[in-house]
């Protein structure tokens, strides 16, 4: 049976992806921080209409708005207005005008579908190879401001009273969050990334006793969706994205059913 | 007398047109349980915070340099999406034997292969106070730190906190709501409502119009003489020593 190139990397990709949210989605996970995810996520779309625009690609559009949406959001403390409202509204604002943007340019029209929901089986190489250095880099970033990110998780406003937290490691939680909302643009699509951010994780959850074992889980996990949901879309032909955040889905519901009987 | 742990001068936080701080000064000193009294609403969590440098004030607040501080909050839910057991979370704030030895110095050695978010609240209490005083700091600070245990062990946990405080040598500032148990082992007692209405050790603070007015009956209530005829261990058994 041959296989095409196209598949592989779209496998390849998407799956190096997800295992690079896993491990960033527990933090999002514990910390109830779905909401920025999402905003930030929407604000994406808005990076990726503005490069276009200006003629520089993207992906650097993306990964600027989104971090920068990602410092701003979560620094933004009105008291009047629940912290997830102003997210939200900020987020939808972004998201409204990008889709504007992108539709008003007769080049990219026939792709917005692709902007929303990912295009995983168009990767390119170079695609590939990015989002493969994207990958291990956001893990090994994980990996050296975990404890510090764990503190926080754990132990919220101790953490801050004692001066345990660091700022440091806050700012690059949001920058790595950001990272994988840009590069996730590409393989899911704007709509969809925070999906491979909070299921893998969330279907980590029964199977784990230590915060280690859930990210590695989450990190496993996702990696599984990939190609469980590239086959799903092979065999219906149903858009690629989609299927692998359905796939993710359908593993949540197994572990959630797992961990139903574990307990009793 | 020795240099002050914390030391705040004239702090001062008005919310709109309320004042819920105004021109409130403090010290704590190594070795001295300060206990923070007033009524719900009266600024205490808030001067707390300000002092933690969890919200800011005007004023200044000094701290005598590499202060270790030790907090426990007035409300702490574990996350259930977190998997952690409760030797785990003294482990990531305070080292592997000190976290250990913390929990068996409050009496909760059993529960430490436990998930936190699967204690019940006095449990959760007597954690959260094994993880602040295993860091050893200099400061422990503890916003009504009892809530969710049952009064025989308040009695054996202030006992206990009292204890630490000889072990540690360390400052405790304390806000509670349980006037009857805190004030015995309390060196100072500062009363708070917005300002400082009075200040002293017990005896004093009693006797004081302000005190009296604010707290009136309950406040005479509070410092009835409370003789036990036996005491309660930390796990709950009766200890008959008298």
């Amino acid at each position: 049976m041959i296989i095409d190139d196209f598949l592989w990397r779209a496998g390849l990709g998407a799956g190096l992806l997800a295992a690079a949210c896993g491990p960033i989605g527990c933090f999002i996970l514990w910390r109830r921080m779905a909401y920025v995810g999402e905003s930030v996520a929407h604000m994406g779309l808005l990076g990726a209409a503005i490069g276009l625009l200006m003629g520089v690609n993207a992906l650097v559009g993306t990964a600027a708005l989104a971090i920068a949406a990602a410092l701003i959001m979560t620094r933004a403390s009105d008291r009047t207005i629940p912290a997830g409202t102003f997210v939200g509204i900020i987020g939808h604002m972004g998201l409204a005008l990008g889709f504007i943007v992108l539709s008003l340019m007769d080049t990219v029209r026939t792709d917005l579908l692709g902007y929303l929901f990912g295009d995983v089986l168009a990767l390119s190489n170079q695609d590939l190879i990015a989002i493969a250095a994207v990958g291990i880099v956001v893990l090994c970033a994980t990996a050296v401001i975990w404890k510090p990110l764990l503190r926080s998780a754990a132990g919220g406003p101790i953490a801050a009273a004692e001066g345990r937290t660091s700022a440091l490691a806050q700012t690059g939680f949001l920058i790595l969050t950001a990272v994988l909302v840009a590069f996730g643009l590409k393989v899911v699509g704007a709509l969809l990334i925070v999906a491979l951010l909070i299921i893998p994780p969330a279907a980590a959850r029964p199977l784990a006793k230590t915060p280690e074992a859930m990210a590695l889980w989450a990190a496993l996990l996702g990696a599984i969706s990939a190609p469980l949901g590239l086959a799903a879309s092979l065999a219906v032909d149903a858009p690629a994205g989609p299927c692998i955040v359905l796939a993710a889905g359908g593993l949540f519901a197994l572990s959630s059913v797992y961990g139903l009987i574990a307990k009793r | 007398m020795t240099e002050p742990l914390i030391t705040a001068h004239h702090l001062t936080l008005a919310a709109g047109c309320l004042t819920i701080l105004n021109d409130v000064s403090l010290a704590i000193h190594p070795g001295e349980i300060v206990t923070l009294i007033g009524p719900n609403g009266s600024g205490k969590t808030t001067l707390l915070k300000a002092l933690l440098g969890l919200v800011r004030v005007k004023g200044d607040i000094t701290r005598r340099p590499g202060l270790k501080v030790g907090y426990v909050p007035q409300q702490f839910t574990p996350d259930p999406s977190l998997p952690m057991t409760v030797h785990r979370f003294l482990d990531l704030f305070a080292g592997h034997q000190a976290g250990w030895a913390a929990l068996k110095r409050v009496g909760i050695a059993d529960a430490h292969d436990r998930q936190l978010s699967a204690l019940s609240g006095g449990e959760i209490a007597r954690v959260l106070l094994a993880r602040a005083v295993a860091g050893k700091p200099d400061l422990l600070v503890l916003d009504e730190p009892l809530a969710g245990v049952d009064v025989a062990g308040e009695a054996a946990l202030y006992h206990l906190i009292a204890e630490l405080r000889d072990e540690l040598n360390c400052g405790i500032l304390l806000v509670s709501h349980d006037l009857h148990v805190v004030m015995g082992k309390s060196d100072r007692v500062i009363c708070l409502n917005h300002h400082i209405c009075c200040e002293g050790d017990a005896h004093d603070v009693r006797r004081d119009p302000a005190f009296i007015e604010l707290f009136g009956a309950r406040g005479e209530l509070a410092l009835y003489p409370h003789h036990h005829d036996h005491a309660h261990s930390l796990a709950g058994e009766t200890l008959h020593d008298h």
